[in-house]
């Protein structure tokens, strides 16, 4: 299957996705895994690199960065690209250029250590861009929520080429 | 005080226009594979040069994750302590490649006299020619 055919039907099994929720579990919050996150990602501030210090914090990006909760995925869940094969709505299965696009992190509440997350997202746009067979930008919604609510929300782009 | 001088927070004045004190990121490949694991993140072009020359970027590139994260950095590190950052934005503007030296600066878009709540405008340039890879904002609360 060429490009452009390939993009027409991600586009396609996009469109009719639009607006169907999908929920995932990213396990529980410890301590250990968003402090290791906060050094990997530079940070070295106590608070967000230390589980024992008195004013730790889970690093606000935490969540909204961890892409699947352990034990991981099976090798059946990848894409031959690395991507998850559900990571990108209409995508599973074909031969097409994955690129983030940007992101918009709204909180409305602290992720704490102990706090089990929800991710629940829909795709909620599908724009072809571009001149020639261009691309696709897709606009995914998100939101996760532990036991007392919402905490985070996230609007999500991805270009399909 | 002028409408685009504020004092926010006690002992503290925000005006439109003030600089966002730029912070920065210089991720190699070891920074990348950590942050790859610690996400769960797989995609070949992050780690493998092969791969990535296949999508047509010259070596791996910067995940989004890791520019969110110097975008939040910068938007803490002007609330200051006992701030908050209520919202972070960002674009994808040009993929930053391995190696690049990464810096988030910005100005304040606006400030709510109301609500405490101050818009940054914030840029990423990477790389050897200051290339702009990401353009975005955040919404902070300042401590």
């Amino acid at each position: 299957m060429g490009t452009t055919a390939a993009l027409e039907l991600v586009e396609e099994r996009a469109r009719k996705s639009i607006g169907s929720w999908e929920r995932r579990s990213l396990g529980v919050v410890r301590a250990e895994d968003a402090a290791e996150f906060a050094r990997a990602a530079g940070e070295s501030a106590p608070q967000l690199v230390d589980p024992g210090h008195a004013g730790f914090a889970v690093h606000p990006m935490y969540v909204v960065s961890v892409l699947r909760g352990a034990p991981g995925a099976d090798p059946a869940e990848f894409r031959p690209d690395g991507m998850y094969r559900d990571e990108v709505p209409g995508t599973d299965g074909l031969d097409v250029r994955l690129m983030a696009g940007g992101q918009n992190v709204r909180w409305t509440g602290e992720v704490r250590p102990g706090d089990r997350i929800e991710l629940r997202r829909a795709l909620t746009s599908v724009e072809r861009k571009g001149s020639g067979e261009g691309f696709l930008l897709l606009t995914v919604e998100k939101s996760y929520t532990a036991a007392r609510g919402t905490l985070v929300e996230v609007t999500e782009r991805f270009i399909v080429r | 005080m002028t409408d685009h001088v504020r004092r926010v927070a006690a002992g503290r004045q925000v005006s439109v226009g003030q600089e966002v004190p730029p912070v920065e990121l210089t991720p190699d490949a070891i920074t990348l594979l950590r942050f790859g694991a610690v996400t769960r993140n797989a995609h070949r072009i992050h780690y493998d040069t092969a791969f990535a020359r296949s999508e047509g970027l010259a070596v791996p590139v910067v995940m989004a994750q890791l520019h969110g994260c110097l975008f939040h950095r910068a938007a803490a590190r002007f609330a200051g302590a006992g701030g908050l950052v209520r919202e972070v934005g960002w674009q994808n503007r040009a993929p930053a490649s391995v190696g690049d030296r990464l810096v988030v600066s910005g100005t304040v878009r606006s400030v709510d006299p109301a609500g405490g709540e101050i818009t940054l405008d914030l840029i990423e340039h990477c790389g050897p020619g200051n290339a702009v890879c990401c353009r975005g904002h955040a919404v902070v609360v300042v401590g």
